[in-house]
């Protein structure tokens, strides 16, 4: 049975053997419910060369674009495991589980970088959104170890799989369900959550146009590979305050 | 007239009887008082929820009504062809954004989000046959939002003077509602040559307490970066800078120091306009070559014309309760933004954040289901110099103190600093602050 095919069989509510490629390294929901795969990409690094999910920094923000060339996703290995096995529920009241990080101590996580409010997000100019370490003060979080949206100061738990700490953010981040395979290459396979997708492409359409050539490119799906940046190369300016 | 234009006429006018007669027989049914309604689509079957006012809080609450109750059928009514934001406008008054930033399309609002545009102004509100009376046609409501914001309040200063009032709005415009009246301002620093530039804060709850103290700022600012012999003169009624203390003093004294005079406790009691000069309550007199006085604030006139205003910390101001936001005894008519009597900062973002509050409230009575109140929320940026914007901001919600039943601010946290890179940060938050604020509303 192919990935994709395994899904729709627990979105039908049966209940299955577990999928081999799933068994450990994966985040997702059980039931399948608030759970999308698109494709299965590798996450390699500006040459071109797999990105090995033991080489990451710790606490040190990288971003790719997945699902789609458009859309941003920030990568964390937070050097301390997540939470497991968390219940989430979106701004429609639909609950669904945060299984827990991945790598050897499921502490790495993926978010979709769009923030759940505003739908704030990276760009090459600057970033308001970003994860801010353990320890460093802002405005919004005394403590950091969280994702912070400094525009309107929504903070979220990366460890409790993007649940809203404070702010006016409606529901948690959405999450990029990451695959690690035997040799520790790093792949993103499918989003959990409720993700702003949709309003995020028709909120920036003049933008896509500056920055993709056209709307239309932006919402291409990524395929096959996506290429990790350390997110103070990729921006000019990470924004925390 | 050619006869092809006459016949078009008559076309229209034969539509138009039509129509008034299926209205008229629908209205005979309900009441014997004469309507004229306008004919609006229906973009929901279910119940019609009219808002009046498409600023900060009318516009959050339409475009979440559809989100939480896509069944009901919303209706903004609002008078103005285009959204000109007053947040930001300090920055365009000294060039730091152009016009585009803060102007934003209804139609765009409402196509984006499902509801009915409906451009007119509201005069009055049957309250006993639900019906909103505007200069385009009469309007039929199940339930219905006023958010038409505040009104000036001269009378501390004018004493019932009119023409006094008349020339103070019209020559010296506080710049605090129409876009008309920012514009004023902008000429006349564009024209400033030298002197006093006289900038004034009310007392009482006024709209966005910041501002005259930002704006004091960027037009300080605007004066040292063009060599203008200029000073601005803050006359404060209040003790004390009333927000972000600490930051707009040390942006007063270490950037202005010789641009800015900053006045407490200073009310004014006379204006000498044919002299340009005006007069405090202790006697002390300020000369100037221009100015833009910030009266006190009050709720729209229509609150008061429809009967559901108040007199409390400010005059006229709705009469609601202050968790459901329900008129005292019309408990389908819901006032929320800048008319609210609660002593909540009267700021774009809280009003935006309120608009959520009201639309579930609204959604939840709808299916049946009781209130529930939740706190609004105020983010507020203020730039203290352009070019490149350094800025301070505030955050904080709000909660009930029960011994002395007054909303007080909770959670506030505060960045004063506008200095070294934590300033520019913030003053690239408060552009995308903006940003995201226009993307809620409108897309």
């Amino acid at each position: 049975m192919d990935r994709r095919g395994f899904l729709k069989v627990i979105g039908g509510g049966l209940s299955v053997a577990i999928a081999p490629s799933l068994i450990t390294q994966t985040l997702r929901a059980e039931d399948g419910r608030l759970y999308k795969t698109y494709n299965k990409v590798a996450l390699v690094d500006s040459k071109g060369k797999a990105i090995k999910a033991s080489s990451l920094q710790k606490e040190t923000n990288y971003i790719f674009a997945y699902p789609f060339l458009g859309t941003p996703v920030l990568l964390v290995d937070l050097g301390e495991p997540t939470q497991k096995d968390v219940k989430l529920k979106d701004e429609k009241g639909q609950e669904y589980i945060f299984k827990g990080g991945v790598g050897k101590n499921n502490s790495i996580v993926a978010v979709s970088a769009i923030c759940q409010h505003n739908l704030t997000h990276p760009t090459k100019d600057e970033s308001f959104f970003s994860y801010v370490k353990r320890g460093q003060k802002s405005m919004a979080a005394k403590n950091g170890g969280v994702f912070l949206c400094a525009a309107h100061m929504s903070v979220y738990d990366p460890k409790a799989g993007g649940k809203v700490v404070s702010g006016p953010a409606p529901q948690p981040l959405a999450n990029i369900i990451l695959e690690i395979d035997k040799d520790d290459n790093l792949y993103a396979v499918g989003v959990l959550g409720s993700d702003k997708f949709h309003d995020y492409f028709k909120a920036f359409k003049r933008e896509f146009k500056k920055s993709f050539g056209s709307w239309r490119k932006a919402k291409e799906e990524v395929q096959e590979k996506t290429t990790v940046s350390l997110l103070k190369e990729y921006s000019k300016d990470i924004i925390v305050y | 007239m050619k006869r092809r234009e006459l016949f078009k006429l008559a076309a229209a006018a034969a539509l138009t009887s039509a129509t008034a007669n299926a209205a008229e027989k629908k209205k005979s049914k309900e009441s014997k008082s004469s309507f004229n309604f306008a004919l609006l689509p229906k973009n929901g079957k279910g119940k019609r929820v009219v808002i009046i006012g498409g600023g900060w809080a009318g516009l959050s609450v339409a475009k979440r009504l559809k989100e939480y109750s896509p069944n009901s059928d919303v209706v903004l009514i609002e008078q103005r062809a285009h959204f000109v934001s007053c947040p930001i406008s300090n920055l365009w008054l000294v060039d730091a954004v152009d016009l585009e930033f803060l102007t934003h399309s209804y139609l765009d609002a409402a196509r984006n989000n499902g509801y009915t545009f409906f451009q007119a102004a509201a005069y009055n509100i049957d309250r006993k046959n639900k019906v909103v009376l505007t200069t385009n046609g009469d309007v039929k409501y199940d339930y219905l939002v006023v958010a038409t914001g505040i009104d000036y309040d001269y009378s501390q200063w004018t004493k019932g003077d009119i023409e006094l009032e008349y020339e103070l709005r019209t020559n010296y415009p506080p710049g605090f509602m129409t876009h008309s009246e920012h514009q004023v301002i902008k000429e006349k620093l564009e024209d400033f040559e030298e002197g006093n530039f006289i900038l004034t804060v009310p007392g009482g709850n006024y709209r966005c307490l910041p501002a005259p103290y930002e704006r004091a700022c960027v037009i300080a600012d605007y004066f040292k970066k063009n060599k203008i012999k200029g000073k601005v003169i803050l006359l404060d009624e209040n003790p004390d800078i009333t927000i972000k203390k600490k930051g707009f003093h040390s942006a007063f004294n270490e950037l202005y120091k010789d641009y800015i005079q900053y006045v407490p406790s200073a009310k004014i009691e006379k204006f000498d306009l044919k002299n340009k000069k005006v007069e405090t309550e202790i006697g002390d007199v300020y000369e100037f070559a221009d100015a833009a006085f910030y009266p006190r604030v009050r709720g729209s006139k229509l609150l008061e014309i429809a009967g559901i205003a108040k007199d409390g910390i400010n005059k006229k101001e709705a009469n609601i309760d202050p968790f459901t936001y329900q008129v005292k005894d019309d408990p389908n008519i819901f006032c929320c933004g800048d008319v609210r009597p609660m002593a909540f900062s009267k700021s774009g973002n809280t009003a935006n954040s309120e608009g959520y509050v009201v639309a579930r409230i609204i959604a939840n009575l709808i299916e049946g289901k009781k209130p529930t109140w939740k706190s609004p929320h105020t983010t507020c940026y203020s730039a203290v110099s352009t070019d490149p914007i350094r800025a301070i901001s505030v955050d904080a919600d709000y909660k009930w103190d029960k011994t002395n039943k007054v909303f007080t601010f909770a959670n506030v946290k505060l960045n004063e600093k506008w200095q070294g890179k934590m300033g520019l940060h913030t003053g690239k938050g408060l552009l995308e602050w903006a940003k995201g604020m226009y993307r809620d509303m409108f897309d």
